[in-house]
Protein backbone atom coordinates (compact mmCIF):
# COMPACT_ATOMS: atom_id res chain seq x y z
CA UNK A 1 0.00 0.00 0.00
CA UNK A 2 1.24 3.67 -0.74
CA UNK A 3 1.99 5.67 2.41
CA UNK A 4 3.52 8.93 2.62
CA UNK A 5 7.21 8.15 3.98
CA UNK A 6 7.81 9.10 7.72
CA UNK A 7 10.98 11.87 6.79
CA UNK A 8 11.77 11.83 10.50
CA UNK A 9 11.71 8.31 10.87
CA UNK A 10 14.10 7.79 7.96
CA UNK A 11 16.40 10.98 9.31
CA UNK A 12 16.35 9.63 12.70
CA UNK A 13 17.84 5.81 11.63
CA UNK A 14 20.03 7.42 9.17
CA UNK A 15 21.69 9.75 11.98
CA UNK A 16 21.54 6.47 14.57
CA UNK A 17 23.62 4.27 12.38
CA UNK A 18 26.01 6.24 12.45
CA UNK A 19 26.73 6.50 15.84
CA UNK A 20 25.87 2.71 16.83
CA UNK A 21 29.18 2.01 16.30
CA UNK A 22 30.43 2.65 20.29
CA UNK A 23 33.18 4.85 19.29
CA UNK A 24 30.94 7.86 21.44
CA UNK A 25 30.92 5.58 24.56
CA UNK A 26 34.58 4.54 24.34
CA UNK A 27 35.53 8.01 24.33
CA UNK A 28 33.14 9.59 26.90
CA UNK A 29 34.30 6.74 29.13
CA UNK A 30 37.87 7.48 28.43
CA UNK A 31 37.20 11.16 29.28
CA UNK A 32 35.06 10.10 32.32
CA UNK A 33 37.98 7.61 32.96
CA UNK A 34 40.32 10.95 32.91
CA UNK A 35 38.80 13.31 35.39
CA UNK A 36 38.56 10.66 37.86
CA UNK A 37 42.11 9.47 37.52
CA UNK A 38 42.92 13.56 37.49
CA UNK A 39 41.52 13.86 40.73
CA UNK A 40 43.59 11.41 42.09
CA UNK A 41 46.45 12.57 40.68
CA UNK A 42 45.80 15.86 42.64
CA UNK A 43 45.69 14.01 46.11
CA UNK A 44 48.50 12.04 45.43
CA UNK A 45 50.73 15.16 43.90
CA UNK A 46 48.76 18.50 44.94
CA UNK A 47 48.67 20.16 41.45
CA UNK A 48 45.39 20.56 39.05
CA UNK A 49 45.34 17.35 37.00
CA UNK A 50 41.40 17.19 37.84
CA UNK A 51 41.20 20.93 36.09
CA UNK A 52 43.71 20.09 33.67
CA UNK A 53 43.14 16.79 32.86
CA UNK A 54 39.73 16.41 30.90
CA UNK A 55 41.06 19.19 28.42
CA UNK A 56 44.36 17.57 28.03
CA UNK A 57 42.08 14.18 27.29
CA UNK A 58 39.60 16.45 25.07
CA UNK A 59 42.39 17.43 23.30
CA UNK A 60 44.23 14.47 22.53
CA UNK A 61 41.01 12.08 21.94
CA UNK A 62 38.89 14.52 19.29
CA UNK A 63 41.56 13.29 16.80
CA UNK A 64 41.55 10.21 17.24
CA UNK A 65 38.45 9.71 17.53
CA UNK A 66 37.69 11.34 14.13
CA UNK A 67 40.65 9.16 12.59
CA UNK A 68 38.43 5.86 13.98
CA UNK A 69 35.39 7.31 12.56
CA UNK A 70 37.23 7.45 9.17
CA UNK A 71 38.90 4.26 9.96
CA UNK A 72 36.21 2.02 11.39
CA UNK A 73 32.80 3.06 10.73
CA UNK A 74 32.94 4.95 7.30
CA UNK A 75 33.98 1.94 4.76
CA UNK A 76 31.43 0.16 6.90
CA UNK A 77 28.38 2.16 7.20
CA UNK A 78 29.34 4.23 4.17
CA UNK A 79 29.76 8.34 4.03
CA UNK A 80 27.10 10.75 4.50
CA UNK A 81 26.96 14.42 4.94
CA UNK A 82 23.86 15.40 7.43
CA UNK A 83 24.36 18.83 6.37
CA UNK A 84 24.46 22.62 8.47
CA UNK A 85 21.11 21.60 10.24
CA UNK A 86 21.73 18.13 11.57
CA UNK A 87 25.60 19.68 13.15
CA UNK A 88 23.67 23.24 14.21
CA UNK A 89 21.83 21.67 16.42
CA UNK A 90 24.59 19.82 18.54
CA UNK A 91 26.98 22.59 18.21
CA UNK A 92 24.05 25.01 19.96
CA UNK A 93 23.73 22.48 22.80
CA UNK A 94 27.37 22.42 22.95
CA UNK A 95 27.75 25.73 22.96
CA UNK A 96 24.70 26.22 25.28
CA UNK A 97 26.35 23.69 27.66
CA UNK A 98 29.86 25.68 27.61
CA UNK A 99 28.11 28.86 28.50
CA UNK A 100 25.78 27.55 31.38
CA UNK A 101 28.81 25.87 32.83
CA UNK A 102 31.02 28.68 32.46
CA UNK A 103 28.44 30.82 33.72
CA UNK A 104 27.53 28.33 36.91
CA UNK A 105 31.88 28.41 37.40
CA UNK A 106 31.82 31.87 37.65
CA UNK A 107 28.45 32.70 39.77
CA UNK A 108 30.32 30.26 42.05
CA UNK A 109 33.81 31.51 42.08
CA UNK A 110 32.23 34.94 42.58
CA UNK A 111 30.15 33.77 45.72
CA UNK A 112 33.04 31.73 47.23
CA UNK A 113 34.97 34.88 47.77
CA UNK A 114 32.49 37.53 47.80
CA UNK A 115 31.56 36.53 51.34
CA UNK A 116 27.90 37.21 52.76
CA UNK A 117 25.42 34.38 53.21
CA UNK A 118 27.17 31.01 52.77
CA UNK A 119 23.84 29.01 53.46
CA UNK A 120 23.55 27.98 49.83
CA UNK A 121 26.72 27.46 49.40
CA UNK A 122 27.27 25.01 52.28
CA UNK A 123 24.09 23.08 50.84
CA UNK A 124 25.89 22.93 47.68
CA UNK A 125 29.11 21.66 48.84
CA UNK A 126 27.46 19.27 51.27
CA UNK A 127 25.39 17.73 48.54
CA UNK A 128 27.83 18.39 45.37
CA UNK A 129 27.55 14.98 44.29
CA UNK A 130 23.49 14.70 43.67
CA UNK A 131 24.03 18.67 42.05
CA UNK A 132 26.62 16.75 39.50
CA UNK A 133 24.38 13.85 39.29
CA UNK A 134 21.59 16.07 38.59
CA UNK A 135 23.21 17.94 35.84
CA UNK A 136 25.16 14.80 34.63
CA UNK A 137 21.07 13.40 34.02
CA UNK A 138 20.01 16.77 32.11
CA UNK A 139 23.30 16.85 30.09
CA UNK A 140 22.68 13.09 29.17
CA UNK A 141 19.41 14.07 28.37
CA UNK A 142 19.90 16.48 26.08
CA UNK A 143 21.81 14.75 23.66
CA UNK A 144 20.27 11.69 24.26
CA UNK A 145 17.03 13.38 22.66
CA UNK A 146 19.08 15.56 20.04
CA UNK A 147 20.92 12.64 18.75
CA UNK A 148 18.38 10.15 18.99
CA UNK A 149 20.47 7.75 21.22
CA UNK A 150 18.15 6.15 24.00
CA UNK A 151 21.30 4.84 25.48
CA UNK A 152 22.71 8.36 26.92
CA UNK A 153 19.08 8.08 28.90
CA UNK A 154 20.13 5.01 30.51
CA UNK A 155 23.90 6.45 31.11
CA UNK A 156 22.42 9.67 32.91
CA UNK A 157 20.30 7.86 34.75
CA UNK A 158 22.95 5.35 36.26
CA UNK A 159 24.91 7.97 36.49
CA UNK A 160 22.15 9.72 38.99
CA UNK A 161 21.69 6.25 41.00
CA UNK A 162 25.19 5.87 41.13
CA UNK A 163 26.37 9.53 42.62
CA UNK A 164 22.91 9.28 44.90
CA UNK A 165 24.17 6.10 46.23
CA UNK A 166 28.19 7.32 46.48
CA UNK A 167 26.64 10.56 48.49
CA UNK A 168 24.82 8.52 51.09
CA UNK A 169 27.65 5.68 51.57
CA UNK A 170 30.38 8.52 51.53
CA UNK A 171 32.13 6.79 48.57
CA UNK A 172 34.92 9.03 47.24
CA UNK A 173 33.68 11.03 44.43
CA UNK A 174 36.71 9.79 42.05
CA UNK A 175 36.22 5.91 42.22
CA UNK A 176 32.03 6.83 41.26
CA UNK A 177 34.04 8.60 37.75
CA UNK A 178 36.52 5.38 37.25
CA UNK A 179 33.24 3.10 37.63
CA UNK A 180 31.19 5.10 35.57
CA UNK A 181 33.86 5.47 33.14
CA UNK A 182 34.55 2.07 32.56
CA UNK A 183 31.12 1.19 32.41
CA UNK A 184 30.76 3.73 29.51
CA UNK A 185 33.82 1.99 27.76
CA UNK A 186 32.81 -1.24 28.06
CA UNK A 187 29.61 -0.67 26.81
CA UNK A 188 31.23 1.23 23.61
CA UNK A 189 33.74 -1.76 23.51
CA UNK A 190 30.44 -4.46 23.42
CA UNK A 191 28.83 -1.44 20.64
CA UNK A 192 31.82 -1.55 18.49
CA UNK A 193 32.35 -5.24 18.62
CA UNK A 194 28.78 -5.29 18.00
CA UNK A 195 29.04 -3.20 15.01
CA UNK A 196 31.83 -4.42 13.44
CA UNK A 197 30.50 -7.68 13.07
CA UNK A 198 27.21 -6.77 11.79
CA UNK A 199 28.63 -4.44 9.50
CA UNK A 200 32.23 -6.47 7.81
CA UNK A 201 34.15 -4.71 5.72
CA UNK A 202 33.66 -5.51 2.17
CA UNK A 203 35.79 -5.73 -0.80
CA UNK A 204 35.87 -2.79 -3.30
CA UNK A 205 34.49 -5.52 -5.82
CA UNK A 206 31.80 -6.56 -3.33
CA UNK A 207 29.62 -3.46 -4.04
CA UNK A 208 29.55 -1.81 -7.24
CA UNK A 209 29.62 1.53 -7.62
CA UNK B 1 15.19 9.44 -2.83
CA UNK B 2 13.25 9.79 0.73
CA UNK B 3 16.78 8.72 2.16
CA UNK B 4 18.53 11.39 -0.30
CA UNK B 5 16.03 13.91 0.95
CA UNK B 6 16.79 14.02 4.84
CA UNK B 7 20.91 14.03 4.43
CA UNK B 8 22.78 16.50 2.44
CA UNK B 9 24.45 13.94 0.57
CA UNK B 10 25.49 10.41 0.88
CA UNK B 11 27.40 7.47 -0.59
CA UNK B 12 26.25 4.42 -2.23
CA UNK B 13 27.37 2.12 0.74
CA UNK B 14 25.24 4.38 2.98
CA UNK B 15 22.06 4.37 0.57
CA UNK B 16 22.71 0.25 0.26
CA UNK B 17 22.62 -0.24 4.48
CA UNK B 18 20.16 2.01 4.56
CA UNK B 19 17.64 0.89 2.13
CA UNK B 20 17.94 -2.62 2.54
CA UNK B 21 18.28 -2.97 -1.26
CA UNK B 22 20.65 -5.41 -3.30
CA UNK B 23 23.91 -3.36 -4.90
CA UNK B 24 22.48 -3.76 -8.73
CA UNK B 25 18.72 -3.00 -7.41
CA UNK B 26 20.06 0.43 -5.88
CA UNK B 27 22.55 1.00 -8.69
CA UNK B 28 19.46 0.75 -11.13
CA UNK B 29 17.43 2.92 -9.21
CA UNK B 30 20.28 5.52 -9.19
CA UNK B 31 20.57 5.69 -12.56
CA UNK B 32 17.23 6.29 -13.85
CA UNK B 33 17.08 9.41 -10.69
CA UNK B 34 20.42 10.80 -12.62
CA UNK B 35 19.07 10.57 -15.64
CA UNK B 36 15.99 11.72 -14.79
CA UNK B 37 18.04 14.61 -13.31
CA UNK B 38 16.66 14.31 -9.39
CA UNK B 39 20.24 12.99 -8.28
CA UNK B 40 23.71 14.45 -8.95
CA UNK B 41 26.79 11.73 -8.38
CA UNK B 42 30.20 13.74 -7.48
CA UNK B 43 32.85 11.79 -8.14
CA UNK B 44 35.71 12.98 -5.61
CA UNK B 45 38.61 12.07 -3.40
CA UNK B 46 38.41 10.95 0.19
CA UNK B 47 41.70 10.52 2.36
CA UNK B 48 43.15 9.74 -0.95
CA UNK B 49 40.76 7.42 -2.38
CA UNK B 50 38.23 7.71 -5.13
CA UNK B 51 34.79 8.18 -3.75
CA UNK B 52 31.57 8.99 -5.24
CA UNK B 53 28.98 11.25 -2.98
CA UNK B 54 25.56 11.36 -4.02
CA UNK B 55 23.14 14.29 -3.70
CA UNK B 56 19.27 15.01 -4.52
CA UNK B 57 19.46 18.20 -7.30
CA UNK B 58 16.97 21.01 -6.61
CA UNK B 59 14.58 19.38 -9.58
CA UNK B 60 14.58 16.36 -7.37
CA UNK B 61 14.17 18.15 -4.01
CA UNK B 62 11.04 19.54 -5.81
CA UNK B 63 9.80 16.12 -7.35
CA UNK B 64 10.10 14.55 -4.10
CA UNK B 65 7.96 17.39 -2.57
CA UNK B 66 5.30 17.19 -4.79
CA UNK B 67 5.20 13.08 -4.43
CA UNK B 68 4.62 13.34 -1.04
CA UNK B 69 1.77 16.01 -1.66
CA UNK B 70 0.25 13.89 -3.71
CA UNK B 71 0.44 10.82 -1.58
CA UNK B 72 -0.94 13.05 1.25
CA UNK B 73 -3.56 14.28 -1.04
CA UNK B 74 -4.81 10.39 -2.18
CA UNK B 75 -4.66 9.04 1.76
CA UNK B 76 -6.72 11.94 2.63
CA UNK B 77 -9.15 11.01 0.45
CA UNK B 78 -9.79 7.52 1.21
CA UNK B 79 -12.20 6.01 2.67
CA UNK B 80 -12.45 5.54 6.07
Amino acid sequence: MTKEPNLKEIERRAYMSYHQDGLLDIFAGLYILGFGIGILMDILWEFGFGVIMPSVILVTVLPIWIAAKRKITLPRIGYVNFGIRGANKLIAIFVGLMVAGLGAFFVFTFAVFQGGPREWLDFIFQNGMIFVGVGSLAVCVLFGYSMGLKRLYAYGLIALTILVIGHFMGIFFAYILLALGIMVMVTGFALLIGFVKKYPLKGDKAIAE
Amino acid sequence: MAQLYVVQSADFTFLLHQTGMTPGNLSAHLSKLEDAGYVEVTKEFLDRKPHTALTLTKKGRAAFKEYRKKVKQFVEKLPE
